[in-house]
C-alpha cells in the first residue's frame, strides 16, 4: 500500500514536470473580447470562433517564429460598458499581444480606451460607429464598415430601387442601432423621402405589438428597423408579418444570421439587409469557411468571417515582425494590401479598411446578394 | 378607434400572460410568505421544456396531422414536468429553510434562481432556440385589427385557467386546505391538514401556470432563450404587487393592469419609456393602496 502511494506520488510529480516543461517554451498569447453570454451571445461566440479559426489556419501555415503555441483568451464583454473594461483589464494582465473585439460599439469605445492606455493593439470585427475609430487611437483597428456608409446605400436603396415616398424607422437604442437609424432618417429626409414616424424600444424587449400597430397604420412604403442583434429582429419581423404589415423591411449587419430565418422562418422571407460584400470565391474565404466548419461550430455568423480577418491580419504583422511590439505592428498593419477572407486588407489612416455595403436579401432561406449600390443593379 | 381596439387586444394579451405568471407569485407568497425569485425561471424552464417537445412532435411529423393534439399534449407535459421542477426546488431550496429567517429564505430563493438560469445555458446553449410555428400564423382580419389566432388561443387558454385555478382554490377540499394553510399553518395542521403537502401543492400549481405562459410565449414571439424568464419575472412580480400580493383574483387584475398600461404606454406615449409607466402606475397604486388593489389590511395571513 506504501508503496502504491509512493509509486503514485511520483507519478504525480513526474506529470506536473512534464506539464510544465511545455510552459518554458513561449506562447503567443492573444485576446477576444466578445458578449459570450446575454443577449448577444450567439454574435460574440461567432467572433470567438472566428478567431480560433484564424489561429488554426496561422498554425497549420507554420505558426509564428520563435513561438510554440498560439493561445486564445477569450473574455466575455456582455454588451455592456463596465465588464468590457473589466475584460479589457483582465486580457491587459495577461499580456496578450492584440485583443479582436468587441462587438457592440458601446462596449468596444470604452474598452479601447483601457486598452490603448497600455498599447495594446484592438482590432474590431463588428462594431460599426463612426466614433469607434474616430477617436485618434493610435492602435484601434476596424475591419468591418462603418454606419455613416451603411446608412447611405440603405436611404439608396430605398430611393433607387424601391421608389419609396415614406418610410418608418424602429430602432432599440443602443450607440450602434440608434446612430445608424438617425442617420437613415436625416438622409431620408434629404433625399426627399417622408419619415412618417421614428420609435424607440428597449433593448431585450420580445413585444411590439404596440410599436407596431403604429407602424401598420402609418403605412409607410419602407419599414426601417435597426436592432442590435439578430434574434430581436427575428421578433420583430414575424410580429410585423403576423400583424399584416406588408411593406418590405430593411434591417441591418446585426441583424445578419443565420439565427434570423431559423427563428422567423417564412416571416423573414424577402428581408433586405445592408451587410458587406463578400466574395464567397475567395481563395482565403473558402479555407476560413473550411476550418470553421472542420473546428464543428455552426454555420458562421454576421462577423465570423470579419473576426477570422481581424485576427489573421494581426498574427500576420507578427509574423513580419517578428514579435509583438505595438508600433512596429501598426507599421505592418498599415502596409498590408493583400485579399482577406471578406475584402481587401488594406488600413486606411484612421484604422478604417473602408466599407463595401450591398443590399442583400433573404431568399429560400438564405442571404442572397441582391443589389449593387454602385451600378443600381441586381446581382 | 380601430388603433385603440388593436391595442387593446394587443394589452389583452401581454396582460393575460403576466396574469398567469404573477398568479405563481402570489400564492407562494400567500402561503409561505416568501418571495419566490425563481418563479421566473419556471417560466423559462417551461417555454424549453415546450420547444424540446414540439419540436420533437414537428420532426415526426404529427404537427402536420394533429396539430391541436399536439398542442395541448405538449401544453399538458410542459406543466406537469415544470411543477415537478417547482416541487423538487421546493424540497432542496425552503423546506429546510422552514422555520429559519424569511431573509434566508428569500437569499436561497435568489441563489435558486441564479443556479437554473445557468443551468438553463449550460444545458441548452447560448442561442436562441426556434419554435415551430408554421402552424401559428393567420388570424381574423376586421379591416384595420388584426385578431391572430396566436393570440385568440393565448386569451382562451388564459381565461381557461384562470377560471380553473378559481374553481379550485375556492370549490375543493385542497383549495379549501390551502386557504386554510395560508391562514394559520399551526391551527390547519392540528385539524388534520398535511401543512408540507399543501405548501408542494401550491409551488406545483403556480409554476405550471406559469409553464403555460412559457409555452404559449414560445410560440407566440418564436423563439426561446435561457434569460426570457428574469424580465417578464420582474413585471409579473409587480403585478402581483399591484394587485396585492397574496390575493388570486388581485394577481390577474394586476397581469391585465401592468400589460395594458405597457402596451398603451407604447401605442399613445412612446415606446421606450412603456415600462416607467407601468411602475409609474405601480407605485402610484401602493402610495394611496399600500395593500395594492385587492390586499386586505391584514398582516402575513391574506390568502
Amino acid at each position: 500500500m506504501k508503496r502504491l502511494l509512493s509509486l503514485s506520488l511520483a507519478l504525480a510529480l513526474a506529470l506536473t514536470v512534464a506539464t510544465a516543461a511545455p510552459g518554458l517554451a513561449k506562447t503567443l498569447k492573444v485576446g477576444s473580447l466578445s458578449p459570450l453570454t446575454g443577449p448577444y451571445a450567439a454574435d460574440g461566440n461567432d467572433i470567438a470562433n472566428g478567431v480560433r479559426a484564424a489561429i488554426a489556419v496561422v498554425e497549420q501555415e507554420g505558426g509564428i517564429p520563435g513561438y510554440d503555441a498560439i493561445e486564445l483568451f477569450a473574455q466575455d464583454s456582455a454588451c455592456d460598458p463596465r465588464q468590457a473594461v473589466a475584460a479589457a483589464n483582465k486580457l491587459i494582465n495577461e499580456k496578450v499581444a492584440f485583443v479582436i473585439g468587441a462587438y457592440c460599439s458601446s462596449a468596444t469605445i470604452p474598452a479601447s480606451e483601457t486598452l490603448d492606455e497600455e498599447s495594446i493593439p484592438m482590432l474590431t470585427p463588428a462594431s460599426t460607429s463612426e466614433k469607434v475609430t474616430e477617436r485618434g487611437l493610435a492602435h484601434m483597428y476596424r475591419i468591418c464598415g462603418r454606419d455613416d456608409d451603411q446608412s447611405v446605400v440603405a436611404v439608396k436603396f430605398m430611393v433607387e430601387h424601391l421608389k419609396a415616398g415614406t418610410v418608418y424607422i424602429i430602432d432599440d437604442k443602443t450607440t450602434y442601432s440608434q446612430g445608424l437609424a438617425d442617420n437613415v432618417e436625416a438622409k431620408a429626409g434629404a433625399a426627399g423621402i417622408k419619415v412618417l414616424g421614428h420609435d424607440h424600444v428597449n433593448q431585450g424587449d420580445k413585444d411590439f405589438s404596440a410599436v407596431l400597430t403604429k407602424v401598420k397604420q402609418a403605412d409607410p412604403a419602407v419599414f426601417y428597423m435597426s436592432l442590435q442583434n439578430s434574434s430581436s429582429g427575428a421578433l420583430m419581423a414575424i410580429q410585423a408579418r403576423r400583424m399584416g404589415i406588408t411593406a418590405p423591411i430593411i434591417g441591418q449587419d446585426a441583424v445578419y444570421h443565420p439565427q434570423l430565418m431559423e427563428i422567423a422562418k417564412e416571416a423573414a422571407e424577402g428581408m433586405y439587409l445592408t451587410f458587406g460584400f463578400i466574395d464567397q470565391e475567395r481563395p482565403l474565404y473558402k479555407l476560413f469557411l473550411e476550418q470553421y466548419a472542420k473546428m464543428g461550430f455552426a454555420s458562421p455568423g454576421a462577423y465570423s468571417g470579419y473576426a477570422f480577418d481581424a485576427a489573421y491580419a494581426a498574427l500576420k504583422a507578427i509574423k513580419e515582425t517578428g514579435g509583438t511590439d505595438p508600433d512596429k505592428m501598426k507599421a505592418a498593419l498599415m502596409a498590408m494590401d493583400y485579399d482577406g477572407a471578406t475584402k481587401r486588407i488594406k488600413f486606411l489612416e484612421n484604422g478604417d479598411s473602408g466599407s463595401n455595403y450591398i443590399i442583400r436579401k433573404v431568399q429560400g432561406g438564405e442571404f442572397i446578394n441582391y443589389w449593387n449600390p454602385e451600378t443600381n443593379a441586381l446581382y | 378607434m380601430e388603433f385603440f381596439i388593436q391595442q387593446v387586444i394587443n394589452g389583452l394579451t401581454l396582460g393575460g400572460l403576466y396574469a398567469l405568471i404573477a398568479l405563481g407569485y402570489t400564492m407562494v407568497y400567500g402561503i409561505i410568505q416568501l418571495i419566490n425569485f425563481a418563479h421566473g425561471e419556471f417560466f423559462a424552464a417551461g417555454g424549453y421544456m415546450g420547444v424540446i417537445l414540439l419540436s420533437f412532435l414537428a420532426a415526426h411529423g404529427y404537427m402536420e396531422t394533429h396539430p391541436w393534439f399536439c398542442l395541448f399534449g405538449a401544453l399538458l407535459l410542459t406543466m406537469g414536468y415544470c411543477a415537478m421542477l417547482a416541487m423538487a426546488v421546493e424540497k432542496v431550496a425552503y423546506k429546510p429553510l422552514r422555520y429559519a429567517s424569511r431573509l434566508s429564505v428569500l437569499l436561497s430563493a435568489l441563489g435558486m434562481s441564479i443556479f437554473l438560469q445557468n443551468g438553463l445555458m449550460l444545458t441548452q446553449g447560448v442561442y436562441d432556440k426556434a419554435y415551430p410555428t408554421e402552424f401559428t400564423h393567420g388570424g381574423l382580419d376586421f379591416g384595420l385589427i388584426t385578431f391572430s389566432y396566436m393570440q385568440i388561443l393565448i386569451v382562451a387558454v388564459t381565461i381557461a385557467l384562470l377560471l380553473g385555478l378559481n374553481a379550485l382554490v375556492f370549490r375543493t377540499r385542497i383549495g379549501t386546505a390551502m386557504r386554510a394553510t395560508a391562514q394559520d399553518k399551526v391551527m390547519s395542521s392540528l385539524v388534520g391538514i398535511n401543512s408540507n403537502r399543501i405548501i408542494s401543492t401550491t409551488f406545483a400549481i403556480g409554476a405550471a401556470l406559469a409553464a403555460a405562459a412559457g409555452i404559449m410565449i414560445g410560440l407566440y414571439y418564436g423563439s426561446v432563450r435561457y434569460d426570457m424568464g428574469f424580465v417578464p419575472g420582474i413585471k409579473a412580480f409587480a403585478a402581483a404587487v399591484l394587485g396585492g400580493i397574496g390575493n388570486i383574483t388581485g394577481a390577474m387584475v394586476g397581469g391585465l393592469i401592468i400589460g395594458m398600461v405597457e402596451i398603451f404606454a407604447a401605442g399613445y406615449l412612446s415606446s421606450e419609456y412603456k415600462d416607467v409607466w407601468a411602475f409609474i402606475i405601480l407605485i402610484a397604486v401602493l402610495y394611496f393602496m399600500p395593500t395594492g388593489i385587492m390586499g386586505e389590511n391584514v398582516d402575513d395571513t391574506r390568502v
